[in-house]
């Protein structure tokens, strides 16, 4: 006998609901990717031996005071995204240009908080020792796995209205969070210095 | 699959991150061996990073046992801490200077101590005062605060404090102005004066004056200027130095 043709068809969706057919992938893709992101780099930070310096620029006393000013900035960006989400969204009155503000505004904190990250994972790498530090180390790698998934998600068309927000709430919230583990903590102890 | 701007920005950032990557990898060992006067803490930078840059098994660094341990071989950094004790009740402060220390241990109502003596390049003291009073510590670098610019500039000093007969045990972090250790000495009016304070790095202050041997509450200091108001007369504190 030959396997009942009906078996395997009765595992997917009925043809009525073709036009709402979950497509897994899409899903699936941007969370997988999002996992792998945010794992290799914490075992990068974990694996790497932290350096322990590395570049400065010139004009700040410390690298510390440096990642402060562009966690700051990646922040302020942040702040613009969520602000500009909601004129997108026609949740606030904004400007015909709010879409093209919300895709710069995110770029910009975007690549201001890599060169942050490259010098955490390089001189400092993926530490546990206080409860700041670890929130901070999984945090920033989720980070980045959470705004890998944001873009991608983004490349897809008929997502459910609400997940795009959502995804892009996470990723401001883990932000916000980053920065109060690390650039606040600097600037509350050593001060708002540059 | 029609919007190529997401993916673009993901590939910048990737970039940028290799690329902020490889100029570190290539910079680093340069920068600090020009620099920066820590010397030994470069050798083992300077041995280890080309590996990791060449291959990605950190197995290569084994071959050489010294690099591991060798934290403990760098040379003290001059540095201030403070910190409390385990108990809450006192308050200690160290100075470091080319290999010597000197400690203030102090409850704020009765009990100090000065104490002074040697520290190791592994790190470790063992400070003695007049009183018969002992300070046992170790250095432990690159610990407390995030290594930032790691072992060379941060670290934690973890020990205990024998005095009177009971035993502190305390843990010191590190200091930036105005924190620190503070002395006066002084005379006012016919009377010899001796006041330490221990300002904390929240701010808060733990101090005694000690009029003619009788120990009594340190009127508030100030840290910016180190003046401090004792019967009636300005005197001046200095950062304590061994």
């Amino acid at each position: 006998m030959t396997v009942d043709p009906n078996a395997v068809t009765q595992d997917f969706p009925s043809p009525q609901n073709r036009h709402r057919r979950p497509q897994p992938a899409r899903y699936l893709v941007p969370a997988l990717v999002a996992g792998a992101v945010a794992v290799a780099l914490g075992v990068y930070g974990k694996v790497h031996d932290p350096t322990g310096t590395a570049f400065n620029l010139a004009g700040f006393s410390s690298t510390g005071a440096v990642k402060s000013w562009l966690a700051t900035t990646a922040l302020f960006f942040a702040l613009v995204q969520l602000v500009s989400a909601f004129m997108v969204y026609g949740k606030l009155p904004g400007p015909a240009w709010s879409s093209a503000l919300h895709r710069w505004s995110g770029r910009f904190a975007f690549l201001v908080s890599v060169p942050v990250a490259v010098h955490c994972l390089y001189a400092m790498g993926y530490q546990t020792y206080e409860t700041r530090v670890f929130w901070h180390s999984l945090l920033g790698c989720f980070f980045f796995g959470a705004f890998s998934a944001k873009m991608l998600l983004l490349r897809s068309e008929r997502l459910p209205g609400w997940l795009l927000p959502i995804v892009g709430g996470l990723v401001l919230t883990t932000l916000t969070i980053i920065w109060l583990t690390s650039a606040l903590w600097f600037f509350r102890t050593f001060g708002v210095t540059t | 699959m029609k919007r190529p701007g997401p993916l673009l920005t993901l590939l910048a950032g990737l970039l940028v991150g290799v690329f902020m990557l490889s100029f570190n990898a290539a910079t680093g060992t340069k920068n600090t061996s020009s620099s920066s006067p820590d010397t030994t803490a470069d050798t083992t930078k300077e041995s280890q990073s080309p590996a990791a840059t060449a291959s990605p098994t950190p197995t290569p660094t084994r071959t050489t046992p010294p690099p591991s341990p060798s934290p403990t071989t760098a040379p003290v950094p001059d540095a201030g801490y403070a910190g409390r004790t385990d108990d809450d009740s006192s308050a200690v402060a160290l100075t470091l200077r080319d290999g010597r220390a000197i400690a203030y241990f102090c409850d704020g109502r009765a009990k100090e101590s000065w104490l002074k003596g040697e520290v190791t390049d592994d790190g470790t003291m063992r400070l003695t005062g007049k009183d018969g009073s002992v300070l046992n510590g170790t250095i432990q670098q690159g610990v407390g605060v995030p290594p930032l610019e790691r072992s060379r500039e941060w670290g934690r000093i973890r020990g205990t404090v024998d005095i009177d007969g009971g035993h502190y045990a305390f843990t010191a972090d590190r200091t930036k102005k105005p924190s620190g250790l503070y002395r006066a000495t002084a005379t006012v009016r016919g009377a010899k004066v001796d006041g330490g304070w221990i300002v904390l790095q929240d701010g808060r202050q733990v101090g005694l004056l000690t009029r003619e041997g009788q120990p009594s509450r340190a009127p508030r200091l100030d840290p910016e200027t180190g003046t401090v108001p004792v019967d009636g007369q300005q005197l001046t504190a200095r950062r304590a130095t061994p």
